[in-house]
């Protein structure tokens, strides 16, 4: 709420300038993009607030500008990828990693934990030409400085890490697990069923969409605070449930695979 | 709105004239130019990333025309190996952000196909509903804010909300109503969660259809509106012969369901697509074609409207009449691939009219999801999809393992026809200047409404031999 007398102090204070700000796409699906765009009732708001310098698909050239903030979706999966991502991050202030491929890896980095057999034929016996990298998340390369999580980002939570940047405020991390939001929207446990619902290792702040709409929690939002300890716990209990440990390995590496291992391999250093 | 018409057009022929009195005008200075290599690094205004290579030499022949995606492979039909059949729409579905519902179905369909499950009534209309969501909102996007801003001659979609506010409030509405629907029946606007092998995880409140049903009668002015708009472009005046490659459901306009159809007559049922279609890759690049004997085809609006226009909706087939009647470039079949953004406001009017039909009356069951029996297999699902054919097929072991996964995108299927495109409107651009050229070739390519992320198999294309002036 802002009161008269800082409404009236901000009237006769120079205009601050808007901040430049870039979207960008390396490998993915343009959800996360089309997450900004669906936002349809603030949309034009949020380019009025903005000096919006690129936007793929919308608005593609691309600028040599220092940047405030660059939002960037997508999976390194490729040298070009990479380069991309190099260049981005030393022309901006801010970097934002939006939506499951950028932060934990997504579904792109399921492949690196699968039979490596399956991806032959589809190489074309092309491995030479085709510019692969093993498809890792961004901050596997370069510092993020803010993540907005899962696949689809909710894009109400775009809208507010906007504004915050807008008003000169850190961005808040929602980090509690989705079976928080869960149960206050009531819905029935999923886990109790015997199903193998990722909701207590995952992170949270999705308002626990999948499961309102009847669908176990796959992980996308990578994983929740304190997981590190939580995750040989819920790996027993799912296998108590009579779940296979190839089938619950291959549920949780589905979006958090990379995560998952990063955490394994820090215990392993320890 | 004939004001705006006018505008429109001047504006175009302007630009026109502007642009042949320059290529005259470098035709006459220079007979033989320098050689020159031109590297367009991003195809702008296009979903996913793609670049456009060309080499013209001194003679002005073109030595070399490349499109390539530089979009990273994905290999979802190597991640698909080895999950169990349930779990295929949730991770299909990730393969496209813009046609996540439509990944979402036809995989839903496929895998039904293998284990002989036939779902309810509702449970067709439902998974009608939120692809036709999807559709209006797949369509938008690409007519106002990767399109209109050639005709209007402004640079972007972001700058069409300065001088033509009520276009873009009317896109944006139109986009709403889209993402609407699919929330509502899909649980979510992108990557749906309700959608699931025998029906619905969760329904929509019969409050919620309600609301929505009214919606879309509110929407007809606007889509009605965008439909007259888009018929009063002045679309680039070309011609090219090609066969038009949709499903074909007897006396409706296709979307979920029917045989595969061609122009040319050819029908079969939709588990013969092997026979249909032909993939192949070449030794001289890493992506796969599709054609059909041995040729490039189009699929997506312009083709289901040649195959198909005669079983529009009302409302829809008013104005594609009376179109075709005020403009002679707009009558059909059409082989102008440059008025794909009409083709899919056309389309636009009918889905929401054809989905008010389906919602009038309709009253929703409280319908759980059919348990499948599992068994080994082999299904596939076909639907048609913003950009034309989606193809899923999956092969499952006896536990309902998936052992063989093929997808085939829109955008795969297009590539070879994009390409022979680019080589026939190539040689008359040749005297232009190499910015013009690579905003015309972007502009041909921007027609096709290609989607870069979806075409899985789409990695690399050459363009090599001798290029005649055909």
């Amino acid at each position: 709420m802002k009161s008269k007398k800082s409404e009236g102090k901000l009237r006769t204070e120079p205009e601050k300038p808007k901040l430049k700000v870039g979207f960008y796409g390396i490998t993915g699906c343009a959800g996360c993009l089309l997450s900004v765009v669906f936002n349809e009732d603030e949309l034009l708001d949020v380019i009025n607030k903005l000096d919006i310098k690129t936007f793929p698909f919308i608005k593609e050239k691309d600028t040599d500008e220092y940047l405030d903030v660059i939002f960037l979706e997508g999976v390194v999966a490729s040298n070009h990828d990479l380069e991309t991502l190099k260049k981005l991050r030393s022309k901006c202030n801010i970097l934002v990693a939006m939506g499951a491929c950028a932060t934990t890896g997504g579904v792109p980095t399921l492949r690196n934990f699968q039979n490596e057999e399956n991806f032959t034929r589809l190489k074309y016996h092309k491995e030479k030409e085709i510019d692969d990298l093993q498809p890792k998340p961004v901050d596997s390369y370069v510092h993020v400085d803010y993540y907005i999580q899962g696949c689809p980002p909710d894009k109400k939570e775009i809208l507010h890490i906007i504004n915050d940047f807008v008003m000169g405020k850190k961005p808040y991390m929602y980090s509690k697990p989705v079976c928080v939001e869960c149960r206050k929207n009531k819905n029935p446990c999923l886990l109790e069923q015997g199903k193998p619902c990722l909701g207590p290792v995952t992170r949270g702040g999705c308002n626990a969409i999948c499961l309102n709409g009847g669908l176990m929690c796959w992980g996308c939002r990578g994983p929740a605070d304190g997981t590190k300890e939580n995750f040989d716990i819920f790996i027993q209990m799912l296998k108590d449930k009579g779940h296979g440990e190839v089938f619950i390995h291959d549920r949780i590496n589905t979006f958090q695979g990379w995560k998952f291992k990063e955490i394994q391999d820090a215990k392993e250093t320890e | 709105m004939p004001k705006k018409q006018n505008k429109h057009s001047n504006k175009r022929d302007n630009e026109e004239t502007k642009k042949v009195n320059e290529e005259n005008k470098k035709t006459n200075d220079t007979e033989k130019t320098a050689p020159r290599i031109i590297e367009l690094n991003t195809v702008t205004k296009v979903e996913g990333h793609a670049k456009l290579l060309l080499n013209i030499d001194e003679n002005n022949q073109i030595k070399k025309c490349e499109l390539q995606s530089v979009e990273g492979s994905r290999y979802f039909e190597g991640m698909l190996v080895e999950r169990l059949y349930y779990e295929a729409s949730e991770i299909s579905s990730r393969i496209c952000g813009i046609c996540s519902c439509a990944h979402t179905a036809a995989s839903i369909k496929a895998i039904e196909n293998a284990l002989g499950l036939k779902v309810t009534e509702q449970t067709k209309i439902l998974r009608e509903l939120f692809t036709v969501g999807e559709r209006i909102r797949s369509h938008i996007t690409h007519m106002y804010f990767l399109s209109l801003p050639d005709y209007l001659g402004v640079e972007s979609g972001m700058d069409l909300a300065k001088d033509h506010r009520d276009e873009v409030m009317r896109a944006l509405r139109l986009m709403k109503l889209g993402n609407d629907i699919v929330s509502v029946f899909a649980g979510r606007d992108l990557h749906p969660v309700s959608a699931t092998i025998g029906g619905f995880l969760h329904l929509p409140k019969q409050e919620e259809i309600n609301s929505i049903l009214e919606r879309l009668k509110e929407a007809m002015p606007d889509a009605i509106a965008a439909a007259k708009l888009f018929a009063s472009l002045n679309y680039r005046k070309y011609e090219i012969n090609t066969e038009y490659c949709t499903l074909i459901d007897d006396g409706k306009y296709p979307i979920m369901e029917g045989d595969l159809y061609s122009s040319n007559g050819d029908r079969f049922p939709e588990e013969k697509f092997t026979e249909f279609f032909t993939e192949y890759h070449e030794a001289r690049s890493t992506a796969n074609f599709v054609v059909k004997d041995g040729k490039s085809y189009l699929v997506g609006a312009l083709a289901r409207l040649n195959n198909n226009y005669q079983h529009l909706m009302p409302e829809a087939k008013k104005i594609l009449k009376e179109s075709m009647k005020s403009n002679p470039q707009l009558t059909f079949p059409n082989n102008n691939p440059f008025i794909m953004p009409y083709a899919q406001a056309i389309e636009t009017v009918h889905f929401i009219e054809s989905a008010i039909n389906l919602l009038t009356n309709f009253t929703i069951k409280d319908e759980k999801p059919i348990e499948p029996v599992v068994k080994a297999g082999k299904g596939t699902g076909i639907i048609e999809v913003p950009r034309g054919l989606l193809i899923h097929q999956y092969e499952l072991d006896k536990k309902g393992m998936i052992t063989h996964a093929n997808i085939v995108t829109p955008t795969a299927q297009n590539l070879r026809f994009m390409e022979d495109n680019v080589r026939k409107v190539l040689p008359a651009l040749l005297n232009l200047d190499n910015e013009s050229i690579v905003l015309e070739m972007e502009k041909l390519i921007r027609a096709f409404d290609p989607c870069f992320s979806c075409s899985t198999h789409f990695l690399e294309v050459t363009f090599e031999g001798p290029r005649g002036k055909n």
